[in-house]
């Protein structure tokens, strides 16, 4: 019981760390003039798959 | 990798031609704030005889040809460049939206170089990934939602 009691904290801790970072990196991006929001291109590898 | 330059080709080539075209999807999500990324380039246009003769030439100005990779009603053409991978896909009908003129009276003009680009709201990008529905469209939603309320919060 203790441990999925740990298990859960841990999650949720992990759940609100993540969303944190999201909003920094948005509040961030938002900093800039959208003419400077351009790194966001993928490009296609050959053989599949892509990579920033 | 930035977009710019694929960004600045598509506002100079488009005013070059007096093609009026709104930048959608992923890419203007990006521009709009939000922390996604694309493989190409999504506008919505009007699919008018005269619009269809000036893609033409913005696509032989790029060095690119226009495929229809799908049905011929689907409405959607693809300009694509094999010697870098560019790709600018063009579609005159899109989920959620209802008409072009609409979208593009909200849409925001962004500078790229010297000419501009016309921009779709986030509003408006969120409208139509919900009515999409895909699990892309599913996947990015929250990313979407969460840079609107930051928006609001510091217009607000």
């Amino acid at each position: 019981m203790k441990k999925s009691d740990s298990k859960a904290k841990r999650g949720t801790a992990l759940r609100r760390e993540s969303d944190r970072a999201l909003v920094q990196q948005i509040r961030r991006l938002l900093a800039l003039p959208p003419s400077k929001r351009t790194n966001f291109l993928r490009k296609r590898l050959p053989g599949g798959g892509s990579t920033l | 990798m930035t977009a710019e330059p694929w960004l600045i080709l598509a506002a100079r080539s488009f005013a070059k031609h007096r093609l009026e075209a709104v930048l959608i999807g992923n890419a203007a999500a990006a521009l709009q704030g939000s922390p996604v990324t694309t493989l190409d380039l999504d506008f919505m246009f009007r699919k008018t005889p005269l619009n269809l003769t000036k893609l033409k030439r913005v696509a032989d100005d790029l060095g690119a040809v226009v495929l229809k990779p799908y049905y011929p009603a689907s409405g959607l053409f693809r300009l694509v460049r094999d010697r870098d991978g560019l790709q600018f896909d063009f579609m005159s009908k899109v989920d959620g939206i209802r008409s072009y003129q609409s979208l593009r009276s909200r849409a925001a003009a962004v500078r790229f170089g010297r000419a501009t680009l016309l921009v779709a709201t986030l509003e408006d990008i969120i409208k139509s990934k919900r009515a999409a529905n895909r699990p892309q469209d599913r996947a990015v939603l929250p990313v979407l939602r969460r840079t609107l309320d930051e928006k609001v919060r510091l217009e607000g």
